[in-house]
């Protein structure tokens, strides 16, 4: 109580901290370079200008500390405030190279006394919990950012706004308090050597930055994390929560972890980035690694760092400003301008360093594991490689290749290879391969069960053109896939082989079974059953991606099919007897609905049963007799006709 | 403690990292088995695994429950009856069980990373096939040492006990190699021709190593009870005349169609009233008595199904269903989780409590029995309909959203065996530095 009089509750610390964090995210790195792009300052100008601002950043960063004499911490703050205010109401005018850099250097140096004064004097203005103020303090920065409406807006009103809070801070920036004794704040583990703890930061400055500037410069990446309104109220409530989590790991588990932690985060993050297929899980990570260390970044000078005296944690509050947060941060954006990715080899050299201290205690503590699991590792891989039966034969054509793909991508898991002699099996999925057959196969693929159809003869059913399609997008294709994408398969040539593959699948008495589909046709129950509006319901699900004139397969693929699918309002209809044969007709649709037409791109849905076949032969024959009055309203329904 | 029970009165440092890491296999098991069974109902998720695709995925669940979960406990057990967790030996405990937690995690990226031999539970390919066994081979190498040891150190061993441990020794030595080799593609046991499936003579094979084990077990765990022992070599006998039924069967693909191939296996029955019988001729700790109970319930549940489905026109409708998901999770989630915990709690003794919380307990084998109901019934389904599973429908996904729950049940239920193996571990070292400052000053 004694305390929190003396030192207020403590919401000015946490307020300076968030204004901070929003100037430096919203308008420093964000907002000020939208401004420069406007104003047409680009290329090696507006390097210059970056420049200038890290030199800004730097030299005050180191020079900070030695203003102390000079000044009362309220004083120094207050000036590094409205300097802030004053760049970015600067940047609203219409600047040019010089005058960009005059203000870039006053932002940088603007921030580098605002940072390294508040963190030295952060203790005396955070009242109780100051770890805990100092999250508040660095979430709600964060998430500030994050609304959608700020972020959204303009680089002018971000440069307003980011000028208003610094003159707002300038009015709360508290009296100076008597300097409080050092506490236990910390969780007591091993504290970390101070160079290291600036190697830390700098790796995961250096990260996020270089992530930051990829996200920003790859419109598929920036689409799949910073777009939308959802998306960044879940960035923001990520930050926020992040944040907090961040002070009760430093409590709880101390300064090491929350690093190690941040650095798992953000390295899987930017690993993800590789990839913009990635992208979503990425930005869930992105921010909580990013929050995880901001919290840090504040906490450990202010509040955890074992410094003697406010000049003492000043000078290491400079050097950590100044390395980790300018020069790291500039050459993370360096990496991301020249690279475009975060190379993995980079992400391991900052593992190595943030994980370092983790490392070497396993070193110390688990000698004798490492030693025997990095022997066995090493005598594991000579063996290996002296071994030639423990190397799988190199396949030497498409199909060879392409079962080798069907294993890796563990197909089998999904799809059985297996027709069951005597069974519902045989008309559904083909005929019954003999066992020798199945154990010519090395090794045979039968599988234990089905999320899918039986692919033993899945050559004689589908085309390769239809496996193609469907395994770019399965849901265009077939409206009830659950089957993942495998796109990527056709970046190198395991697509073709896998389809070549599937294509070979057919068996000696694939003609033989084709004849017996031409003697199918439905329970003569279903008939009753069936009705046309279900039928328009299944052709909407599964035949208008192909027959619909805007069907989407129809249309990606319009070069490929061997004869483009009929547009079944219009016809030809090939493969059916004239419109007078209405009961041959009718079971023709339905037979080539279940069993498709072997020899073209038309699949069959074989899983659909007797009633949903005969629903949809039904919508079918009434679309083809009456095209415009079926599209509007389908009113057949009942008994086969 | 019963009386006459034999039990450490807390768990060995080799013992509780046994359990440590197999309980580590089995939180990464179950949280992949929640993500794919997640993935079963957004399809549209699996965009974000990238490469490691849903496939890729299936492989690392299935094998790290077989190779971490199922098989960790029964290393840890090995090490306790060969005596290697005591005496100069029990340093190299730790980093035995590391290396076979690395080698399964090399197999899991290489899983991961595309690399199979195409053969269920026995994918082990490239570098991981032969890393794997060795891995075996180190844990072997302990075993033979300790056995070493021991056997100079103890004179009172009878020798039959000496010779049992010699005879295991030989055939854990079979095990590496076994694994390599059945990992070809070139090997693939008989087919039942009208399935696809094992035949009853491969089925009786596995069953009855099970109830091998089941019978050695008890040896290296607790005493005899002298009044009950009588049941005990009834039983032996029993596994002995149904091994030479099984070698009568012989290896060739035979339809289960087949009276002589059912009947046949409709001989396991016999163990639904012999195993309890057994386990009662042996005295055991207290804090065994719910998961001893639980793994004799699943175990009959499991002959008893297990027989059920292979009957003609059962197994017609359950061949490629989840209802042979479900029986497999009788075998493995329930008997055999059920069977390793109660190994681990009679082996740990004090140190037991990990298992034995009541929530825990009731959690994992209710949700396990939710998800066996479920499975079976929508294997039932999909038996009579096949679009019930390809053409996602109402009934289907609410019987997935009910089996991602019990998954998830399972889940925290292993998350918090798993934290409370974590603080015995913490508990011992802290224990170990105590008594090096000790020695110390």
């Amino acid at each position: 109580m004694w305390r929190d009089r003396e030192q207020g509750t403590g919401w000015q610390g946490a307020s300076l901290v968030a204004i901070t964090y929003v100037y430096f995210l919203i308008f420093a790195q964000f907002a000020f370079l939208h401004r420069l792009d406007a104003l047409g300052i680009t290329g090696t100008h507006l390097k210059a200008v970056m420049a200038a601002m890290a030199l800004g950043g730097v030299g005050l960063s180191l020079l900070a500390p030695r203003t102390q004499r000079w000044a009362s911490p309220r004083l120094r703050v207050r000036v590094g405030l409205a300097v802030c205010a004053a760049a970015a109401f600067l940047a609203l005018l219409p600047l040019g190279t010089a005058a960009g850099f005059g203000v870039a250097l006053l932002i940088g140096a603007g921030l580098g006394l605002l940072t390294v004064t508040l963190v030295t004097h952060l203790r005396q203005w955070s009242g109780s919990h100051p770890l805990f103020k100092v999250a508040l303090g660095t979430g709600t920065g964060y998430l500030l950012c994050n609304i959608p409406p700020f972020f959204a807006a303009s680089a002018q009103v971000h440069a307003v706004a980011a000028g208003l809070l610094c003159a707002a801070g300038i009015g709360i920036v508290p009296l100076d308090a008597a300097e409080q004794p050092a506490e236990a704040i910390a969780a007591p583990r091993r504290s970390l050597p101070f160079p290291l703890v600036v190697a830390c930061f700098a790796a995961l400055v250096w990260l996020d930055s270089a992530a930051f500037f990829i996200i920003q410069n790859t419109p598929l990446l920036k689409a799949g994390t910073w777009q939308g309104t959802a998306h960044l109220w879940v960035n923001a409530v990520l930050h926020w929560s992040a944040a907090l989590a961040s002070a009760w790991l430093l409590t709880r588990r101390g300064l090491g972890f929350v690093l190690s932690a941040a650095f798992v985060v953000l390295a899987c993050a930017c690993l993800l980035l590789l990839e913009p297929a990635h992208a979503l899980p990425a930005s869930v990570l992105y921010p909580v690694g990013v929050s995880l260390y901001s919290v840090a970044l504040v906490a450990y000078p202010s509040l955890l760092a074992p410094a003697a005296s406010a000049a003492e944690r000043g000078r290491q509050a400079g050097w950590i400003y100044a390395l980790a947060g300018w020069v790291a941060s500039a050459l993370g954006i360096g990496m991301g301008q020249n690279l475009g990715h975060v190379p993995p080899a980079f992400v391991a050299c900052a593992g190595a360093v943030v994980l370092s201290p983790w490392l070497l205690g396993m070193l110390r503590e688990r000698r004798r594991e490492i030693a025997l699991t990095a022997v066995l590792l090493c005598v594991g891989y000579a063996a290996y490689r002296a071994m030639p039966a423990a190397h799988s034969v190199a396949a030497s054509t498409a199909v060879e290749r392409g079962r080798q793909v069907y294993i890796s991508e563990g197909c089998i898991h999904c799809h059985s290879q297996y027709v069951r002699p005597g069974t519902r099996d045989e008309l559904l999925w083909g005929p019954a391969q003999s066992v020798a057959a199945v154990r010519s196969e090395q090794p045979p693929l039968i599988g234990n069960r089905r999320q899918g159809p039986d692919l033993a003869e899945v050559g004689v059913r589908r085309s390769p053109l239809w496996l193609k399609a469907h395994f770019y997008d399965p849901r265009q294709v077939s409206g009830a896939s659950i089957m993942p994408s495998f796109a990527f398969l056709f970046r190198d040539e395991r697509g073709a082989d896998l389809v070549a593959y599937l294509a070979s699948l057919q068996g000696p008495d694939a003609q033989k079974h084709i004849t017996e589909e031409e003697n199918w046709e439905p329970a003569p129950a279903s008939w009753a059953q069936a009705g046309s509006a279900d039928g328009a319901q299944l052709y909407a699900r599964f035949c208008a991606t192909c027959h619909d004139a805007d069907g989407r397969t129809r249309i990606q693929w319009k070069t490929s099919f061997k004869r483009l699918p009929p547009d079944l309002a219009r016809g030809p209809y090939f493969y059916l007897p004239p419109a007078e044969m209405r009961n041959m007709r009718l079971v023709r649709l339905a037979q080539i609905t279940r069993f498709g037409l072997p020899g073209t791109d038309m699949p069959g849905h074989e899983y659909l049963g007797d009633v949903q076949i005969a629903s949809l032969s039904l919508w079918l024959m009434q679309r083809m007799d009456q095209p415009m009055s079926a599209n509007r309203n389908p009113i057949h329904t009942g008994d086969r006709p | 403690m019963s009386p006459g029970a034999h039990s450490a009165p807390a768990s060995s440092p080799g013992l509780a990292s046994a359990a440590w890491h197999s309980l580590l296999w089995l939180v990464i098991g179950n949280a992949i088995g929640c993500m794919v069974a997640l993935l079963l109902l957004m399809p549209a998720w699996n965009a974000w695994l990238g490469e490691w695709t849903y496939g890729r995925w299936i492989m690392v669940h299935m094998n790290v429950m077989l190779y971490g979960w199922s098989s960790l406990p029964l290393v840890g057990f090995l090490l306790v009856v060969y005596g290697a967790d005591r005496g100069p030996l029990a340093p190299w405990c730790r980093p035995v069980l590391w290396a076979w937690s690395a080698a399964l995690g090399v197999g899991a990226l290489t899983w991961l990373s595309g690399q199979s031999s195409g053969k269920l539970f026995l994918d082990w390919s490239g570098y991981a096939r032969v890393l794997f066994p060795l891995a075996i081979g180190a844990v072997w190498a302990l075993l033979a040492a300790a056995f070493v040891r021991v056997r100079a150190a103890d004179s009172h061993a009878s020798r039959a006990a000496r010779a049992a441990k010699l005879l295991g020794l030989a055939l854990l030595l079979a095990v590496p190699f076994t694994i390599y080799i059945a990992s070809s593609p070139g090997l693939y046991p008989p087919i039942n021709p009208d399935t696809g499936g094992p035949t009853a003579a491969s089925q009786l094979e596995s069953s009855l190593m099970a109830v091998a084990i089941l019978l050695m077990l008890p040896f290296g765990l607790t005493q005899q009870k002298p009044q009950r022992r009588h049941v005990i070599p009834y039983a032996w006998l029993a596994l002995g005349a149904e091994s030479l039924l099984c070698v009568a069967m012989g290896r060739a693909d035979v339809s289960h169609h087949s009276p002589a191939q059912f009947l046949s296996l409709g001989c396991l029955l016999v163990w639904v009233p012999l195993t309890p019988a057994y386990y009662a001729a042996f005295a055991w700790n207290a804090n065994t008595r719910g998961w001893r109970k639980a793994m004799l319930a699943w175990w009959v549940l499991l002959l008893v199904s297990g027989w059920v489905m292979f009957l003609p026109g059962v197994l017609d409708n359950f061949k490629f269903t989840d209802g042979l998901v479900g029986h497999s999770f009788v075998a493995m989630a329930g008997f055999t989780s059920a069977l390793l915990i109660f190994v681990l709690v009679q082996l740990m003794g004090e140190d037991g409590w990990i298992f034995t919380r009541s929530w825990s307990f009731h959690l994992w084998n209710w949700s396990v029995l939710g998800y066996v109901a479920l499975m079976m019934l929508a294997g039932w389904l999909e038996g009579n309909d096949p679009a019930f599973t390809i053409v996602p429908g109402v009934a289907r996904n609410a019987l997935y959203t009910l089996r991602l729950m019990s998954g998830i049940m399972m889940l925290v239920a292993s998350l918090e065996w798993f934290a409370a193996a974590t603080e015995v571990l913490r508990q011992q070292q802290a224990a170990q530095q105590f008594a090096v400052r000790e020695k110390t000053a």
